[in-house]
């Protein structure tokens, strides 16, 4: 392969960065919806104000340290048995290409489903784990899963999981909170315009508007980087094993297949290698990954 | 006199500079150095691992196989040149020898159905080839640090703090064409 190594560390430096910027967002977001909801209750700003920031950041605290067991939990996961032989022989791939990036052997789980997908969580390297379906271990090769554990072991390496992880967790409780106000505010819709005066139901609206708009901003925060995050785990994955036709052949197997809904697919979709929802809704701007088409594309001019 | 003030503190904001520059660049300099390190340990802990297999190996396939004595030597004496190599080059040679040596074995096993059926062997098998390909995966991330490594020290401006600490260019291991040749089998 011609490729030149990045430099690896200015890479992880960006991603790092990128990655406060978006929890700062989050964080944001998070504390805006609060306040807003505090907000059309009638409840005083200031209030609203003290309590919405420490709830926004415990929340956040409390995402962080509990996503890995929510993320492998909704995906129904479990460490792999050494018994089985295709589940040994995923812990053996996991163990080379952690060697070939040079971290520390996540920890491995598989899903038991028939799609081929797979993916990676975590804070950090160490504490990483990796997980593949079993669909994905039954229908692809020894190249091509090591594709498949490459680009993971690259979102782990670059440090993605962190953000994708937290991301994951704080897009679904914006999503929630929002719902939960919306139908408070259709019982109670009543009552709190006779509370009000009139001058207040313009900003009452707005803050309305913003809750609507609040799930779908957080979500497309998201999207702008996990795109360009999947090109670069699939050329850092290339590299790693440097074969990118293995990879290019996963992806060529998981289009063929055609997805089914694994269960916990909602909260984990975009984590997964591949999205796992229906073709009609894939290459849409609402995706969490690039088209597969292109991803082919580009590994096979590599 | 407020001349002399400002340029004394612009010198010495320079040298601060400087001075921050060399830390940051002496930090990753002795970080790359010691990721080569510790690249090569994990080479030599597969190297290790691999050679503790073969007795094991040996074992089970001696029953089946006496008929195949040169190709079960030729994988004892690769197997006892790894363990006295004395330089990196060295290990990685003797293990390119047992890694033919092992193929060619493998691959006359594939005559002795008894033996293919063995689970022991069949377990030790999985096993030695996971090694070798950790092996593998090892020497390019050995490789591959070597590269960043030689790549920081010898451009420009690292090339003027790596004089300045001594450091040189590290080598990087060398893997014979000859090794990724399938094995020619006579029986």
């Amino acid at each position: 392969m011609a490729q030149q190594p990045r430099l690896i560390e200015d890479h992880i430096r960006k991603n790092k960065f990128d990655t406060l910027v978006i929890c700062m967002l989050m964080v944001i977001l998070l504390f805006s919806v609060i306040f807003a909801i505090g907000f059309i209750l009638g409840a005083p700003p200031i209030l609203t104000m003290m309590l919405a920031l420490p709830i926004a950041l415990f929340y956040i605290f409390i995402t962080y340290s509990f996503s890995v067991q929510s993320v492998i939990s909704a995906a129904g996961a479990r460490p792999i048995n050494s018994q089985n032989r295709e589940e040994k022989l995923l812990g053996y791939k996991v163990e080379e290409m952690a060697l070939a990036a040079g971290i520390p052997t996540p920890k491995v789980y598989v899903q038991d489903s028939k799609d081929i997908n797979a993916f990676a969580t975590g804070h950090k390297p160490e504490d990483a784990v990796i997980c593949a379906t079993t669909g994905a271990l039954q229908q692809l090769n020894s190249e091509e899963l090591e594709g498949v554990i490459g680009h993971e072991m690259s979102h782990i390496r670059n440090r993605d999981i962190l953000v994708m992880t937290v991301t994951v967790g704080v897009v679904g409780a914006i999503a929630l909170i929002a719902e939960i106000a919306l139908r408070m505010l259709f019982w109670s819709g009543g009552r709190s315009g006779d509370r009000k005066g009139g001058g207040n139901i313009i900003i009452v609206v707005i803050a309305i508007i913003f809750i609507i708009l609040a799930p779908i901003f957080s979500r497309l925060t998201y999207l702008a980087i996990s795109r360009r995050r999947e090109y670069l785990a699939d050329a850092d994955g290339a590299y790693l094993t440097r074969n990118p036709e293995g990879l290019a052949k996963a992806l060529e197997k998981i289009k063929a297949d055609f997805p089914d809904d694994p269960k916990g697919s909602k909260t984990v979709a975009p984590l997964y290698i591949a999205n796992p929802f229906k073709r009609g809704l894939r290459d849409s701007i609402w995706s969490t990954h690039p088209p597969l088409d292109e991803r082919i594309r580009r590994l096979r001019s590599m | 006199m407020d001349l002399m003030l400002i340029i004394g503190l612009v010198v010495l904001l320079i040298v601060v500079v400087i001075l921050l520059w060399f830390f940051s660049y002496y930090n990753r300099v002795v970080r790359y150095e010691n990721r080569i390190d510790n690249a090569w340990a994990q080479i030599d802990v597969q190297l290790k691992r691999r050679a503790d297999l073969i007795p094991n190996l040996m074992e089970t396939v001696k029953g089946y196989m006496n008929h195949e004595r040169q190709t079960l030597e030729a994988v004892t004496k690769a197997r006892s040149a790894v363990m006295t190599a004395k330089n990196p080059q060295d290990s990685i040679d003797a293990d390119n020898m047992l890694t033919g040596a092992l193929k060619t074995l493998f691959a006359v096993s594939e005559s002795y159905p008894d033996l293919k059926a063995n689970q022991n062997f069949l377990q030790l098998q999985d096993e030695l080839t996971h090694t070798e390909e950790k092996i593998a995966y090892s020497r390019q991330h050995f490789n591959d640090s070597v590269l960043q490594f030689n790549n920081l020290i010898e451009t420009f401006p690292g090339n003027i703090f790596a004089n300045m600490m001594g450091k040189k260019e590290r080598q990087m291991l060398q893997i014979p064409e000859a090794s990724r040749e399938v094995p020619k089998v006579s029986f």
